[in-house]
């Protein structure tokens, strides 16, 4: 069945099928000012909740626009909003302060990111992107793209582009850029150097065959749709002489501007367009097999161009052929796993609505496998997944909030920060001379952090799906991946980061930073002799509404206790002492 | 509503260790009998710290140390893919082996294993890069250098001693997911083979350590100055993570808090530490909460000793991320020494970047510049421990370094770098330690390997299959921190038992 519906699906260009498939399935054809949707929210907090989940934040705009056309209708509109992209804007810059004989660095790349975060239409989009980079992982913090600015603006806009077309397409995609083949060294990767069957001085780089296994589709050992362990027993997925084999299919790449005549193939990538247009791969499409310019492995496992090459579960593909035809094999074959939909479909789980899907006190069974069967069924449209992700009873009815509940999850600290914004309607500075529009306020998200766009240690991401974090939640056996990046010390570097976009960033105070957006605090100042209505405001703009009694009750205190500051004070406090509190860094 | 997070959180704890419901104590039930010795066990004595260096991404340890006699280092070099060679008439850019010293650099590089008394096979050089370390290795004039690093040689993950026959015949002789980073890291962390462990080893160790101990019950007897880590983790124990910048204040708040008299930052600061206190019903806030409320305490036990706790030692390189956390390191074993906060420490920090598949010998980040950074700055370490500890040896004699790495690389060259291997080269640097030495004789596979890419000991892109156990290694630097009960080392080790040689000797 899946695999039927794949077919169908990678016929179709991602770009074309989204728009058209969306527009005639999910068009509401009765929808109109006047009814109540079926699935509208319940309360402006629900919808509040939804778009914590679905958005960089929520806004007043998008909640009134919840609770008008519902749930469904809302993300409809969101898969139908085109990319809004960053690869422009940062070649413009980048450009324009190279003109100007300044610097350049990936801040550019970060403040257009942080920009897109904040203001951008295509919110579900960006929001898919930012979680599908944190799977499909590249990092400037690699020494082999830590300069490519350019490129690396184009891979988040590749991310963009495919965040709701075919699996197949986007790991098409990120297979042939040169930012994933520089990070993971497909670039420039060559075939063996063999003299005789099995004796070969070099072989294919092993690193790009392993990690799309493991971490970009379907994982270490075989699963079951709920992403447990296929019956219940620990079975590998593949072994290393599926790896070594693999490894041949990924020979040949190199950027699309390389010289094929003369021959040059460490040469191209001399503008930036030659940097990030899919690489070329330099196989028989291109040269004879005979000839020296072949880079491709066109071999199979013994290294003879008389043998398949055995990859992913025995799939088999055959010797001498083209390398686009190998490598189109090969993703087929990862693209027809039963592995991949719950493996992708669990961690896009994660990012938006809980660490343990279907875990926990009073859960609700089947979530994984209802997303990844929608998976399945849609030929891997994520558009379709996000959707069913979202509108899933476990991501709208929570369980009931009692003692020892781990529903939910810890929020990225990156995500407390575009939510605070977004929710006192920042402002951002105007752009530079070079077309700038400076929004970091001069951090270095990564170490303040432990987390900046495209930025994780190693591609393993800023945390593992699977990390446990020691005390009540290990002793439950509950994943926690955000509390990798959550210790002593960074609480106290993302906190002081939050206090320069509060107390340091906000209309009407004196002499303010240009560096970053100012954040409107006329929503709390308007109250500030009312700490009942002041802590209400904060209460609905960010926590949805979910406030605690208690924490009513510390925060009613705190603005009570301010009283005779100056209003702007009482206002950043609250805002500031909320975004370092227990139920602010956490969503259910 | 509320009621006070600590009792809540011991609560918790003691009925999780109880039950041993979930996680690794269901899985190993051995882990209860941790020290169940206890009694019989006088109290520590004196100050210990084990520093473990974890190099993340696989070190390729086959080119930290290589055999210098002809015989061996041309099979090496073959194995390597031919020696790097760029320019001149024969180039082979794509080779990984290191050119043979000669001349002067023979002294600089060459060392003399002292395990081995055979001119013919004890001869070996390090990568050229590693100068400092060489010297550490060396026999020297000047004593407090002479012989305090030793290299323990095809040491990995195992299950028990095996040999290639046994690899084939039943996955169960072999640890799970091999040449995987994160499952071969965490194996390292843990020093055993399973799976899905919550700890480690240093953690476990502190479990045992930090009752028999002196100090200030705040600070754990674990310390990263790298962030979340399994090794540290134990059933009692939850790492302190701190910063190689050292502690800084909260903006907006009292630092240390509480503060004298009333201010806007004191109304915003009893705010905070109430929120904090306070306990939620949902474990992600509560264990946030509890996090931050650690922060905070430790902020305060910390600060003001830190910032007065100097050093003189020049750590080198300038500006290095392991040079930094190394310096930190010292810092705190300086303060914790000084105040008495603890008897036993166990430290952590990390280096990146040795996932080398390609660029490994030219380049931003290659494996030289990496070994250059690790060889100052363990030189720097070493000579801070002795030079700001006061009389020497200062604390040289105290503290214990070793390196860890998820694995070795493949001796055979992809064209620009190497794979994930298996069995590699680990460090072990301090006063205490029985130097100048290689230890290599494992239970099954002995002596430095067979690097032929046909020979039976390794896999056909030169994948070593290990001589010597993690468990073997940790259990025997265990022991040194005082660990020494079998129940409780087999209960920290789970498959000890099947590996003969418990303690390898060189600490």
């Amino acid at each position: 069945m899946r695999a039927l519906g794949k077919a169908v699906a990678v016929l179709l260009t991602s770009c074309t099928f989204v728009s058209v498939a969306h527009a005639t399935v999910h068009d509401h054809l009765f929808a109109n000012a006047f009814d109540i949707p079926a699935d509208a929210p319940a309360s402006a907090g629900a919808a509040a909740r939804f778009l914590t989940q679905a958005t960089f934040g929520p806004t007043q705009a998008d909640i009134t626009r919840v609770m008008a056309v519902g749930y469904g209708e809302w993300i409809d509109e969101q898969l139908a909003k085109t990319a809004t992209l960053s690869e422009p804007n940062v070649e413009a810059v980048i450009n324009a302060r190279i003109a100007g004989g300044q610097g350049t660095s990936q801040t550019t790349r970060i403040d257009r990111w942080l920009w897109q975060a904040t203001y951008a239409p295509d919110q579900l989009r960006q929001r898919m992107a930012f979680a599908l980079s944190q799977i499909f992982v590249v990092s400037d913090q690699n020494g082999a793209i830590g300069g490519d600015i350019v490129p690396m603006a184009a891979y988040q806009d590749l991310l963009a582009r495919d965040a709701f077309g075919s699996y197949l397409s986007l790991l098409s995609d990120v297979t042939f850029s040169p930012t994933m083949g520089k990070f993971l060294s497909s670039f420039h990767n060559q075939k063996a150097n063999c003299t005789a069957p099995n004796v070969c001085s070099t072989n294919a780089d092993e690193n790009y065959a392993r990690e799309i296994m493991q971490l970009f589709s379907v994982g270490l050992i075989r699963l079951d749709m709920d992403n447990t362990p296929m019956g219940g027993v620990i079975t590998p997925t593949y072994d290393q002489t599926v790896i070594t084999h693999t490894a041949k299919v990924f020979t040949g790449f190199t950027y699309s501007d390389a010289p094929t005549n003369p021959a040059n193939f460490f040469g191209g990538g001399l503008t930036f367009a030659g940097q990030y247009n899919p690489m070329a791969c330099w196989g028989s499409e291109l040269f004879a097999l005979s000839s020296n310019n072949m880079r491709h492995d066109i071999t199979g496992d013994d290294g003879t161009a008389a043998s398949n090459k055995t990859v992913l579960d025995g799939g088999l593909i055959a010797p001498n052929q083209s390398c686009a035809k190998d490598v189109s094999d090969e993703l087929h074959i990862i693209n027809q796993h039963p592995n991949v939909a719950p493996f992708i479909s669990r961690q896009l789980i994660q990012r938006f609505v809980t660490s343990n899907p279907s875990k926990g006190v009073n859960p609700s069974p089947g979530y994984t496998a209802r997303v990844a069967t929608v998976f399945e069924s849609s030929g891997g449209d994520l558009g379709d997944v996000i959707k069913a992700i979202l509108l899933d009873t476990e991501a709208r009815n929570p369980p009931a909030l009692v003692n020892g509940d781990t529903y939910g999850k810890l929020r990225e600290p990156l995500l407390r920060l575009t939510a605070m914004w977004r929710a006192f309607n920042a402002v951002a500075p105007a752009a530079d001379v070079y077309g700038e529009i400076a929004m970091t306020g001069g951090t270095n998200f990564q170490s303040s952090y432990g987390q900046a766009p495209l930025e994780a240690p190693t591609v393993f991401n800023f945390y593992s799906p699977d990390y446990l974090q020691e005390g009540a939640l290990a002793t439950a056996n509950m994943v926690a991946p955000e509390f990798q990046i959550t210790n002593e010390s960074s609480v106290y570097s993302v906190g002081n980061n939050y206090y320069r976009f509060t107390q340091g960033a906000y209309q009407g105070m004196a002499n303010p930073p240009t560096d970053r957006p100012l954040i409107n605090l006329s929503a709390l100042t308007v109250n500030a002799a009312n700490s009942v209505a002041l802590v209400a405001t904060i209460n609905a703009n960010m926590l949805y509404g979910s406030m605690s009694p208690t924490m009513q009750s510390r925060m009613t205190s705190l603005v009570d206790g301010l009283a005779g500051a100056s209003t702007a004070e009482i206002a950043w406090s609250a805002i500031y002492v909320t975004m370092l509190s227990p139920e602010y860094a956490t969503q259910r | 509503m509320s009621y006070n997070r600590n009792s809540r959180r011991e609560f918790l704890r003691k009925l999780a260790c109880v039950a041993c419901s979930g996680g690794s104590a269901a899985m190993i039930p051995q882990l209860r009998m941790i020290g169940s010795a206890l009694a019989n066990t006088k109290a520590l004595t004196g100050y210990k710290a084990l520093v473990c260096i974890y190099l993340s991404g696989g070190n390729d340890g086959w080119n930290l140390v290589v055999p210098f006699d002809t015989p061996r280092y041309n099979v090496y070099a073959a194995a390597r893919s031919g020696v790097y060679t760029v320019g001149g008439a024969n180039p082979n850019p794509g080779g990984l082996g290191l050119a043979q010293p000669t001349g002067g650099q023979i002294a600089i590089q060459g060392i003399t294993d002292g395990n081995d008394a055979s001119p013919s096979t004890n001869q070996y050089f390090m990568h050229p890069n590693a100068p400092e370390l060489a010297k550490l290795f060396q026999p020297n004039a000047t004593l407090s250098i002479s012989k305090k690093l030793a290299l323990v040689v095809n040491v990995g993950t195992l299950v028990k001693p095996i040999n290639k026959t046994m690899y084939n015949q039943s996955a169960a002789n072999r640890p799970p997911q091999l040449f995987s980073h994160s499952d071969q890291e965490d194996l390292w962390h843990q020093a055993n083979t399973n799976g899905s462990a919550v700890q480690g080893w240093g953690g476990l160790c502190g479990d045992v350590l930090q009752p028999q101990s002196t100090g200030n019950a705040q600070l754990s007897s674990c310390i990263s100055i790298a962030g979340a880590n399994r090794f540290e983790v134990g059933m009692n124990t939850v790492p302190y993570q701190m910063s190689s910048g050292g502690l800084t204040a909260l903006s907006g708040v009292c630092n240390p808090t509480p503060c004298a008299g009333v201010s806007t930052t004191s109304i915003r600061n009893g705010a905070l530490n109430n929120l904090l206190g306070d306990t939620y019903a949902n474990d992600f806030a509560d264990e946030y909460g509890a996090v931050f409320q650690r922060g905070r305490d430790l902020y305060n036990l910390l600060s003001a000793g830190l910032t007065a706790t100097t050093l003189t030692t020049t750590f080198l390189p300038a500006n290095n991320s392991l040079a930094s956390q190394l310096q930190m390191v010292a810092k705190m074993i300086k303060l914790s020494k000084a105040q008495g906060l603890a008897q036993r420490q166990i430290y952590y920090v990390r280096y990146g970047g040795f996932d080398l598949h390609a660029g490994m010998m030219s380049g931003n980040g290659n494996h030289g510049q990496l070994l250059t950074a690790v060889s100052q700055a363990m030189n720097s370490f070493y000579k801070c421990l002795g030079a700001d500890f006061g009389a020497a040896p200062g604390a040289q004699n105290e503290v214990t370094t070793f390196t860890a790495s998820e694995f070795a690389r493949t001796l055979q060259s992809n064209g620009s770098g190497s794979d994930h291997g298996w069995g590699g080269v680990q460090m072990v640097m301090g006063g205490a330690v029985n130097g100048g030495k290689l230890y290599s004789n494992g239970d099954l596979l002995t002596g430095f390997p067979n690097q032929d890419l046909t020979a039976p000991n390794n896999f056909s892109r030169g994948q070593m299959i290990p001589g010597i156990g993690v468990e073997q290694y940790a259990a025997t630097l265990a022991q040194w921190m005082g660990v020494t009960s079998m129940t409780d080392l087999n209960a920290i080790f789970p498959n000890l038992p099947n590996f003969p040689t418990k303690n390898l000797g060189f600490v």
